[in-house]
């Protein structure tokens, strides 16, 4: 594409702008707790939506159902600390994993057929995750929710204490630390070999399979993996907001805005929907939410609809130099 | 408990449902028959009309079926709006495109409805409808026969208008060859609007149905979406009498699984069925192989 702006930036230094400014923004925000907390589940839904984007920016799958992950996760890692006596870190890669085995279930079936069928399957299996959380009461509590998850340890590292109890900015770091490990995941991914299958499958199925591209298998790994950093945010939130009930941990909410937040920050890119992710966030907390307060997610709706026709490479997208 | 009265009163309420899920998910079968595109926002047109229904019922005191059809050219002119100011656009661009689009103006339409009318749910009940008839122990409401008959006559309708109108067979040529149909003369552009228009029509007629025998909901739309496509999958791409067979079989376990096993499950029974089918029979259970 022919770009008209004064300036293009490669993906790495854009990813490297992201990463200072999400570090050095508590010290702008003065460790105000308020404004931390949004923007911890402002990082968990930019790691969220790089998990999104590597399956459908990438290997250009939509998934209309990562609540399914998320909620698998932290209802995995919840479950995990309190029926089985884990040590909360296991209790995440554990989640994790099993947020690889909900993609597995999933995707086996649905990725046989070409098209929609992933999209629409994955929402109904969301959906059907939800009802399995409400009705399984003697496993889960049903509507009651799971009530004083612990949150993680405290870990001494040298002369420094992070407690995940207390400090809000501790989990911010955490967050952000997961979130860059995320990111360079996807990056070495999208690097090699695997992922050149991805961007084959993206581009052309039928030419991909014929050059010899395993289609069915490079989808279903662009999903685990997706599924994995999905599930592994799922889990951090349960730890950080200790509470979960079906309606929260599968919130629509979890399918919705990494979708918003890929395509505004640039669907094309790796980092660009965390960028859009935390952004999204800002504009929402700040602005959406002061003019209707119950709908103000009919906003996102209008951001998808208006990106997707006149902007499809996403506002950040243009910027971004295609290597 | 489970006695021979109560399996005949699930498989005749599961039918009576059953006719009621194909006229919801007809709407967006037909569109994906003739357009490849999946309408993400096909439930939310849907809903936009049991609120016009419970609106006109609330305000002017209308009959439901009055104003069934006044709802159903609402939730057109919505489907007609969404394709020509967005759809139109960027229906040549990749298929997932037009998913996540539908899907967009599908999340705009369900928060607006949240503005609008709250979360809190909609039935538009009226007296008469509730009368029960009773047959030998089995209970039927009078609504529910009523709600059956208009979804046979839909269903039967959009088929006969396929298979009968020069209009219908427009749709259909441009289905099967976009490059014969404009050849022939056929405005294909014209033929994708009046298809997605009409897909909303469907949708539509739907929705009042949808509120006299349960509720409607800003939640509810994306429900019914996923179901739509659940029975889409099941019958079939292309099928619309497989769709009346699907939707029964969908109705009949439902409500069987409600008697035998748990109502909290009911939903559980067309997922399993379509992740089967999936594995199975990815072409439908009538639909030609793909």
């Amino acid at each position: 594409m022919k770009s008209y702006l004064p300036f293009q930036v490669s993906e790495k230094k854009m990813a490297i702008v992201t990463f200072v400014v999400v570090l050095t923004l508590p010290f702008i925000l003065s460790f105000n707790p308020y404004y931390l907390s949004i923007f911890i589940s402002a990082l968990i839904l930019g790691s969220v939506s790089l998990a999104w984007n590597l399956l459908a920016g990438v290997c250009g799958q939509v998934s209309f159902g990562h609540a399914a992950f998320f909620g698998i996760g932290a209802y995995a890692s919840a479950l995990l600390v309190m029926k089985a006596g884990f040590n909360p870190f296991l209790a995440m890669a554990g989640a994790a994993m099993t947020g690889v085995m909900g993609g597995l279930i999933i995707g086996i079936p649905a990725f046989r057929l070409r098209g929609p069928y992933f999209a629409l399957s994955i929402l109904g299996f969301a959906e059907v995750m939800k009802l399995l959380t409400l009705n399984l009461t003697s496993l889960t509590e049903g509507s009651k929710g799971v009530f004083n998850i612990p949150s993680l340890p405290l870990i001494k590292l040298g002369g420094m204490t992070f407690d995940f109890y207390i400090s809000r900015t501790t989990n911010y770091y955490l967050a952000a630390a997961l979130m860059f490990a995320i990111y360079l995941s996807i990056y070495f991914i999208r690097h090699s070999n695997i992922g050149l299958a991805m961007s084959a499958v993206h581009g052309d199925e039928e030419t991909a399979s014929g050059i010899g591209v395993p289609v069915f298998k490079t989808k279903i790994i662009a999903l685990t993996v997706s599924a994995f950093c999905t599930a592994l945010m799922g889990s951090f939130y349960a730890h950080y907001v200790h509470f979960l009930n079906p309606d929260s941990a599968f919130d629509g909410f979890w399918s919705v805005m990494p979708i918003v937040g890929s395509l505004f920050g640039g669907i094309g890119t790796l980092i660009g929907p965390s960028i859009g992710a935390l952004v999204i966030t800002g504009l929402d907390e700040f602005l959406f939410k002061r003019f209707f307060e119950t709908g103000h997610k009919l906003f996102f709706g209008l951001l998808l609809t208006i990106v997707i026709v006149w902007a499809p490479v996403g506002l950040l997208g243009k910027w971004v130099k295609k290597r | 408990m489970i006695s021979t009265a109560s399996i005949i009163q699930s498989l005749l309420s599961g039918m009576l449902e059953g006719m009621n899920y194909a006229l919801y998910c007809l709407g967006l079968a037909f569109v994906f028959g003739i357009m490849r595109i999946i309408n993400m926002a096909h439930g939310e047109f849907l809903v936009l009309s049991g609120y016009i229904a419970y609106w006109l019922l609330v305000k002017w005191g209308f009959n439901p079926l009055l104003s069934l059809p006044i709802a159903a050219v609402i939730a057109a002119g919505a489907s007609f709006l969404s394709y020509r100011v967005f759809l139109q656009r960027i229906r040549t661009t990749a298929e997932l495109n037009t998913l996540i689009l539908t899907f967009g103006i599908g999340i705009f339409l369900s928060n607006l409805y949240l503005q609008l009318w709250s979360a809190d749910i909609r039935n538009i009940g009226v007296d008469w409808m509730e009368k029960p008839l009773m047959l030998a122990g089995i209970y039927i409401s009078f609504g529910e026969i009523i709600t059956f008959t208009i979804s046979f006559i839909g269903v039967a309708a959009l088929h006969s208008f396929l298979r009968h109108t020069k209009m219908g067979k427009a749709i259909r040529i441009t289905a099967i060859d976009r490059d014969a149909a404009t050849l022939a003369g056929i405005n294909v552009e014209r033929v994708d609007l009046l298809a997605f228009s009409i897909g909303g029509l469907l949708a539509g007629l739907g929705g009042p149905l949808l509120g006299m025998l349960s509720f409607v909901s800003p939640g509810t739309g994306l429900h019914i979406t996923v179901k739509a496509f659940i029975l889409t999958v099941l019958a079939g791409v292309g099928s619309i009498p497989g769709l009346i067979a699907a939707g029964m079989i969908l109705g009949i376990g439902e409500a069987m699984t409600v008697t035998f096993v748990s109502s909290s499950y009911r939903e559980l029974f067309g997922f399993a069925l379509f992740l089967i089918i999936l594995l199975v029979r990815p072409s439908g259970l009538f639909g030609k192989r793909i």
